[in-house]
């Protein structure tokens, strides 16, 4: 009970009861972890959903906060709450809501004034459960709520395996950080019957710890596969990942039955070990037939033949810090410095597992490729979503790019500290025309002129804050490398390598993902 | 997985074309709504040439005028054959017009192009 948390919210107001529809709520899932990593993510997904599913859904936006894991929807058929939330991720339970109120008296008045909503339970075998949010409830106090919604009267009987009905009394405490305990009373108590259950358990089945290839890059499997909801992956699809590393994002959209392609620069995370590759991860989930193809190439310099090929591009692009973003190295003339080295392969570029010298590839750069490319492949309604790295002190909303055919649909953002990084999902909503291009900051920002200026700073071995006040008008994931990197230095160090350590550690465990992957590796 | 969309360095270099290779044909459920929706982004021609060049002779050269609901279930199958379930393990493919050879291993085509390209 304490690791879940839960929110929701109210749609018909108390007096508005003439209407059919079925008030729901529905149980949202958020970790105690501190700076509980999803919250942003929850509704953006249930929105998706809605879309994927053609689900009619509505709610009051002012009833939803951060720290509260319930939501009270309206839906019109209970068929459409459990279409809805069959696939979600973020979303725990959905119920049907009999009652609600500060205290249990208003919750009862409220569930006794439709006896007829009970009657069709009577002689099924049922389960109550009693949660609670911000707090723990003993088990007496949880049997001592049970009974007093004994007026209800069930006659079949409790079956904690397998009931034909569930009832579920959630309350909600409240998460206030600068009380020394949690509060004596819930401050809300919902009291419904639930309707269906999120779909939590692919976490499970997709969890990295039970993968078999999986690269220091891999996406975690809960995020990979909300992922796959915000790109509304369905069957029949096109999706698509530039930037595919060791998969994750392929399996995830497949497993809903999109038809996935990926590609990458580097040919070896795709191909990995003798027995442990892209491939056998497909063999693992049974996705063969839907994971079609992974291609090695550079998506600077890409093979796409000019057509609408993808139905959503969902990618994590590198930002160089476990992986470093790379281009192929003499694609950019302004580059040349870097030139001349390269050339001296000649004689091995011949060889079949031969790879062309690689130079650094600026995140900012990367971004705005990566706008222009869905731009130009997406269909139209298709989705781009990706993740963007930020300094948090530097980020503002302007920073995330713009594109003339792309409208921002979500932005949530996953905190690290310093360091964050959001889910940022846009839509193409109308054809791209030429000279129609991908932007930072609402004005045309250079970036050929920044990535050189970058140079010249690391050539000269600038202290970081002079960079940082050269960086002042440039977006928050500008040099992100550098930054991150950069708070390292000075007393922050011990501090960061524990917290290191510490992620190392838990990545022992088998979780190597809070650095999303790239093209490359180091 | 056969691909007819690559293209090489430049311009005029489509379809690449297939030479050694070696198939392998995997079975697969079968989506007639995605082979709808792939056929209008398909360059007809390319894919027969493709085809062929691995032995495939199943699809007709020219695209079938009806693209509506009442589409030839046959046509389809075989498309799903062709499109989803022939692999290309090993091969290469060359450009057509700078000859260009783009080499596939274990199934995964490396397009990259080396300095010279």
């Amino acid at each position: 009970m304490n690791i879940q948390s839960l929110r929701k919210q109210v749609s018909n107001k108390s007096g508005a009861r003439a209407r059919v529809t079925q008030a729901m709520f529905s149980e949202f899932k958020a970790r105690l972890i501190p700076n509980g990593p999803h919250e942003e993510f929850r509704l953006p997904e249930l929105e998706s959903l809605a879309k994927i599913e053609n689900v009619r859904l509505s709610y009051d936006i002012k009833d939803y906060k951060r720290d509260c894991p319930f939501l009270i929807v309206t839906i019109e058929t209970e068929e459409e709450a459990e279409r809805l939330i069959k696939r979600s991720i973020l979303t725990r339970n959905i119920y049907e809501l009999w009652g609600m109120g500060e205290n249990y008296e208003q919750v009862h008045e409220q569930v006794k004034e439709k006896p007829g909503r009970w009657a069709r339970y009577e002689h099924k075998s049922f389960k109550f459960t009693v949660s609670a949010f911000g707090a723990t409830c003993s088990s007496d106090h949880q049997v001592h709520i049970i009974n007093s919604f004994s007026y209800l009267g069930f006659k079949g009987d409790i079956s904690l395996k397998n009931p034909q009905v569930q009832f579920g009394v959630l309350e909600d405490y409240g998460l206030d950080p600068y009380l020394p305990a949690p509060p004596p009373n819930p401050h809300t108590i919902y009291f419904g019957r639930l309707i269906a259950s999120g779909n939590r358990d692919l976490i499970n089945k997709y969890n990295l710890k039970k993968r078999s290839y999986i690269g220091n890059t891999s996406m975690d499997a809960e995020l990979s596969l909300v992922m796959a909801n915000q790109a509304l992956a369905t069957a029949g699809k096109l999706i698509y990942d530039p930037f595919v590393g060791t998969g994750s994002f392929l399996f995830t959209c497949a497993h809903h039955g999109a038809y996935t392609m990926g590609s990458d620069i580097d040919g070896r995370q795709i191909r990995g070990q003798a027995s442990k590759s892209v491939k056998s991860n497909v063999e693992q989930y049974n996705l063969h037939g839907k994971v079609l193809d992974t291609l090695v190439f550079d998506i600077c310099h890409h093979p796409w033949r000019e057509n609408l090929w993808f139905d959503a591009i969902v990618t994590d692009p590198p930002y160089g810090v476990r992986a470093g973003a790379k281009t192929l190295g003499r694609k950019d003339p302004s580059k040349k410095p870097l030139v001349p080295k390269l050339i001296d392969g000649i004689p091995a570029h011949k060889r079949e597992d031969y790879y062309p010298p690689t130079k650094p590839y600026e995140m900012s750069e990367v971004l705005v490729d990566l706008l222009e490319f869905s731009a130009r492949y997406l269909v139209i309604g298709g989705r781009l979503v990706y993740w963007l790295p930020t300094i948090v002190d530097e980020y503002s909303s302007a920073d995330i790019p713009e594109h003339p055919c792309m409208k921002l649909i979500s932005n949530s953002e996953q905190n690290f500290g310093q360091w964050s990084r959001r889910l940022v999902t846009m839509e193409k909503f109308k054809e791209n025309l030429k000279g129609e291009h991908a932007t930072v900051n609402a004005k045309s920002f250079d970036y050929s002129l920044l990535a050189s200026q970058k140079k010249d700073e690391s050539r000269e071995g600038e202290t970081d804050s002079d960079k940082q006040n050269n960086d002042e008008k440039k977006p928050g994931h500008y040099l992100f490398r550098e930054k991150y990197f950069s708070f390292k230095s000075g007393e922050k160090a011990k501090r960061q390598e524990t917290w290191i350590r510490f992620k190392n550690k838990e990545k022992g465990d088998g979780n190597p993902s809070d650095v999303p992957s790239s093209s490359t590796n180091q | 997985m056969l691909q007819c969309h690559a293209r090489g360095c430049n311009t005029n270099n489509f379809p690449l074309e297939l030479s050694e290779v070696e198939i392998q044909v995997l079975e697969t459920d079968y989506n007639p709504q995605f082979l709808r929706n792939m056929i209008p982004k398909l360059d007809w021609n390319a894919l027969v040439v493709t085809a062929k060049k691995v032995g495939i002779t199943a699809v007709p050269d020219v695209l079938p005028e009806t693209m509506n609901e009442d589409i030839d279930e046959n046509f389809l199958r075989n498309l799903h054959r062709i499109l989803l379930e022939t692999h290309v393990q090993q091969g290469k493919m060359t450009c057509p017009n700078c000859k260009h050879v783009y080499s596939i291993r274990d199934g995964i085509p490396n397009m990259l192009l080396n300095d010279e390209a």
